[in-house]
């Protein structure tokens, strides 16, 4: 049997639930995520997708419905616990990098490792592993400002990694790359993917969404829809997921 | 249109624009206390050090224009941050940049009149506060000085509004000048640097060898003379600047190396710090002089009044003397604590005044002295005086022995003789009455109704007895004003730079959100993200207040070297506590108000 990372039971995420008009951002969504799998969440915006991200990345709470991460339940954590489980079980990539500007890459890498209190003597070695899994070994000792976009995306790939996470979300990673870079970024968590890391991507960009194992289609607070990858080439996949958005988003 | 959109614009940052009007009102309030003291020369040239005072205050509103420029810079700029993107939206939307421009230099005048408006009501009332509170703690009687005057009002808004009219039009020419996308992505540029190692440690060298020479300089005063002050006054200047720009930014570096950074989000908070104290050098060198300044005032204004007992005390051993007293005396010397009375019999006869010397061997007589070097610096050396010395007419056991006699006997000789000789003399016995008091501060009350009513009974001859609570007072109206200036402008400086200093800080609060909003993402708890904060802004108040404190621990020996203070160090304690105090409030507020602006909220209730 394979083991679950993500469990979702009828998610529901009400705003201004008291107020003369809530409005319903999750009508009860439901879904599991494999340890080892690529999963995308395809969606418009306004359809629900980032709602669903915070909720599973503990940085909200869902009106109703559970979450369940590694075999925890997140719904019921105090904010600290959030905080920590957060730190310790999720990497982030997101789409505008949010490197520290006055911290070298190493030390932006370095970073969840030292919230959890690592000994320092063991941070520099992980460091090192996990800039060499992104090939930026070379750029440890730079500030952000001196890097490109796509080196800057790497260094926050490696700071999601190093960690060893039970997980790790990118929310729209590729929104601020140049096609090059992203081709570059996605390959790089396919990779990190095949070494039996689970990745779950926020997308509504057919291109990434491509490298995904599997694909979840958002629409109205619903999963309306799922495809999986199967056997197929990238590009075969590619095409189904443009057909799929042509067909589903009408 | 535009006009009703940039104003819902003010409404919906209504918090920002509430942190820009508080810091706008303090600056203009705190340039009219300053100017209610500073123009009104019928005050200043009042008191003792009248014409000295007036070039001190000429410096002083020289050096608080140049703060207040300063200040309004940092609250326009401010100001900028908050308005470009909205205005850099509406050009891109196609508003002509002229009409932004007269928009933006009109919102520049109205958030300048308004607050300096309000300022100026608060200055007067703050005046008024702090002038009251003042005269009624230190006894000071203050003549001449009223809270609400006229001249400084008309400075205050005068500065102001000029230095708002060229705020809105170099605001104006900002945005003819930039373009539109500019405006929108300014606040995503970053500009931060990694200083040169080699440039580092040249300047921290030159600013610890420049602070050094500077407070060598204040030390050696005796030999240097006045040219101690300009030494002084321009190495620690470039001293301080030096020591900000990379002193601190080297042990910050030292920090960043060593196991600390790799602790929590150590490593972040020490990065911020860094990447500030550079960002910041000007101000920071700023506040650091500026406390060193309003400190100093307050301690040496302050310290000129606790030298005064001392002095006192050092002019004659007795604060009280009455020769037969009467009953209405008796009583009112009754009510003064800790005090010794002497008493002994007197008769004059010719040119002579004759005392029974067996009552001056029973209790001996005191004079005193005022030591003005050595350990004992400063205090008052009492000594017991024999007969002979007394006697003797060189002597100053005699001369102070004389002058506690009534005024109209004190240029008459003295003799000490027998009972049997005292007996002899057919003239009246008068009663000679002698008061040592240990507390002249503590009975200040007591002894003022004591000398009231000698006036009363004497007349003008009360000034010329040789009773050292005349010395103290006279003293005390000497320094009194000296006293006030001195803590009103310390208080006014300490609120001026602690405002600016906040403002500076707050002005960045925005540009940190997105910081913190990662932080909290990647699992940083809101404990630590508070520490942080609270480690970053003590960094950023504690240096210059450290640097600040040794300024004034160093320049004091300029006052006690050139024997114009004694016991500065133990008022210097007790000014810089308080100092400190005041300064921490600031140093809360700046926390609670960047904590509220960048920590993000927790979107957890269910």
């Amino acid at each position: 049997m394979t083991e679950e990372i993500v469990k979702t039971q009828n998610l529901r995420k009400i705003y201004d639930q008291h107020s003369e008009k809530p409005y319903e951002a999750l009508k009860g969504i439901s879904f599991t995520v494999d340890k080892g799998d690529f999963v995308g969440i395809m969606g418009a915006s306004g359809s629900g997708k980032t709602t669903l991200l915070n909720i599973l990345a503990t940085l909200d709470k869902p009106t109703s419905g559970t979450v369940e991460i590694d075999g925890n339940d997140v719904t019921d954590l105090t904010p600290n616990q959030m905080s920590d489980f957060r730190s310790k079980k999720l990497g982030f990539i997101f789409q505008d990098f949010n490197l520290l500007e006055t911290l070298t890459a190493s030390e932006n890498i370095a970073l969840p490792l030292s919230l959890q209190n690592t000994q320092s003597s063991t941070i520099e070695p992980r460091v090192q592993q996990a800039a060499a899994t992104l090939g930026i070994a070379d750029l440890l000792s730079k500030y952000p400002t001196q890097l490109s976009g796509g080196q800057k995306q790497r260094v926050a790939a490696a700071r999601a990694l190093v960690s060893n996470p039970s997980i790790i979300f990118g929310d729209e990673p590729t929104g601020a790359l140049d096609s090059t870079n992203a081709r570059e970024l996605l390959e790089t968590l396919t990779h990190i993917n095949e070494q039996g890391v689970s990745v779950l991507l926020v997308t509504h960009d057919p291109f990434s969404a491509s490298f995904c194992k599997r694909i979840m289609f958002i629409k109205d607070g619903k999963i309306g829809d799922e495809i999986q990858a199967g056997n197929r080439s990238r590009n075969e996949f590619y095409q189904e997921i443009l057909e799929k958005l042509g067909t589903f988003e009408q | 249109m535009l006009f009703k959109i940039s104003l819902s614009g003010v409404k919906a940052r209504w918090k920002d624009y509430l942190v820009l009007f508080s810091g706008m009102i303090m600056a203009s309030a705190i340039f009219y206390m300053f100017e209610a003291i500073a123009l009104n020369n019928k005050f200043v040239l009042s008191t003792t050090v009248g014409q000295n005072a007036k070039a001190v205050f000429v410096f002083g509103s020289i050096l608080l224009v140049m703060i207040t420029l300063v200040y309004v810079f940092y609250a326009n700029n401010f100001l900028m941050s908050m308005r470009k993107h909205d205005y850099g939206l509406f050009m891109m939307l196609g508003a002509k940049s002229k009409k932004i421009s007269s928009l933006i230099t009109l919102e520049t005048l109205v958030v300048g009149l308004i607050s300096t408006v309000v300022g100026t009501i608060v200055g007067v009332g703050l005046t008024q506060l702090v002038s009251g509170v003042l005269v009624n703690s230190l006894a000071i009687p203050l003549k001449y000085f009223t809270p609400f005057y006229l001249p400084a009002v008309w400075t205050t808004l005068l500065l102001f509004m000029v230095l708002f009219v060229i705020a809105g039009f170099m605001n104006a020419r900002t945005f003819i000048k930039t373009p539109a996308l500019q405006l929108l992505r300014s606040e995503s540029l970053s500009d931060w640097k990694q200083p040169k190692t080699s440039r580092l440690v040249i300047q921290a060298i030159l600013g610890i060898v420049l602070l050094a020479v500077g407070y060598y300089a204040m030390y050696d005063i005796r030999h240097l003379l006045v040219t101690a002050i300009p030494i002084g006054l321009i190495t620690i200047v470039f001293g301080t600047y030096f020591v900000f720009n990379s002193f601190f930014v080297m042990l910050l570096q030292w920090l960043q190396r060593s196991s600390f950074n790799q602790k929590g989000i150590n490593s972040f908070t020490i990065a911020q710090l860094k990447f500030r104290i550079s960002d910041y050098t000007k101000i920071l060198s700023v506040v650091s002089l500026l406390f060193a300044l309003a400190l100093g005032a307050i301690t040496v204004g302050v310290g000129f009044q606790n030298d005064i007992p001392e002095l006192a005390n050092g002019s004659n051993a007795y604060a009280i003397v009455n020769t037969n007293p009467s009953s209405k005396m008796t009583k009112l010397i009754d009510q003064v604590d800790g005090k010794t009375v002497s008493n002994y019999q007197q008769k004059i006869a010719g040119k002579t005044v004759y005392y029974r010397i067996d009552q001056f061997k029973e209790k001996p007589i005191f004079y005193s002295s005022f030591v003005m070097k050595g350990k004992d610096a400063g205090t008052a050396k009492v000594e017991k005086s024999s007969t002979t010395q007394l006697a003797n007419p060189n002597s100053e056991a005699n001369r102070q022995f004389k002058m506690l006699q009534n005024p109209t006997i004190q240029g008459l000789r003295v003799r000490f003789v027998s009972d049997a000789t005292f007996n002899q003399l057919g003239q009246s016995t008068n009663q000679l009455q002698l008061v040592r008091v240990h507390d002249l501060n503590g009975q200040y009350h007591a002894l003022k109704a004591v000398h009231a009513q000698q006036k009363a009974e004497m007349g003008a001859q009360a000034e010329a007895l040789g009773e050292s609570f005349i010395t103290y007072t006279t003293m005390k109206s000497m320094f009194a004003s000296m006293e006030f200036m001195g803590i009103f402008l310390g208080i006014a400086f300490l609120a001026m730079l602690a405002s600016c200093l906040m403002f500076k800080i707050l002005s960045g609060a925005d540009s940190d959100k997105i910081r913190f909003e990662m932080l909290n993402k990647i699992g940083t708890r809101k404990q630590t993200l508070r520490k942080s904060i609270r480690l970053q802004i003590l960094g950023l108040f504690g240096l210059p207040a450290i640097l600040g404190l040794i300024d004034v621990a160093f320049g004091l020996q300029m006052f006690i070297r050139s024997g114009l203070l004694y016991h500065a160090y133990g008022t210097f304690a007790y000014s810089a506590i308080g100092f400190v105090v005041l300064y921490l409030i600031y140093f809360g507020i700046t926390v609670l108000i960047y904590q509220k602006i960048v920590i993000p909220e927790t979107s957890t209730e269910k």
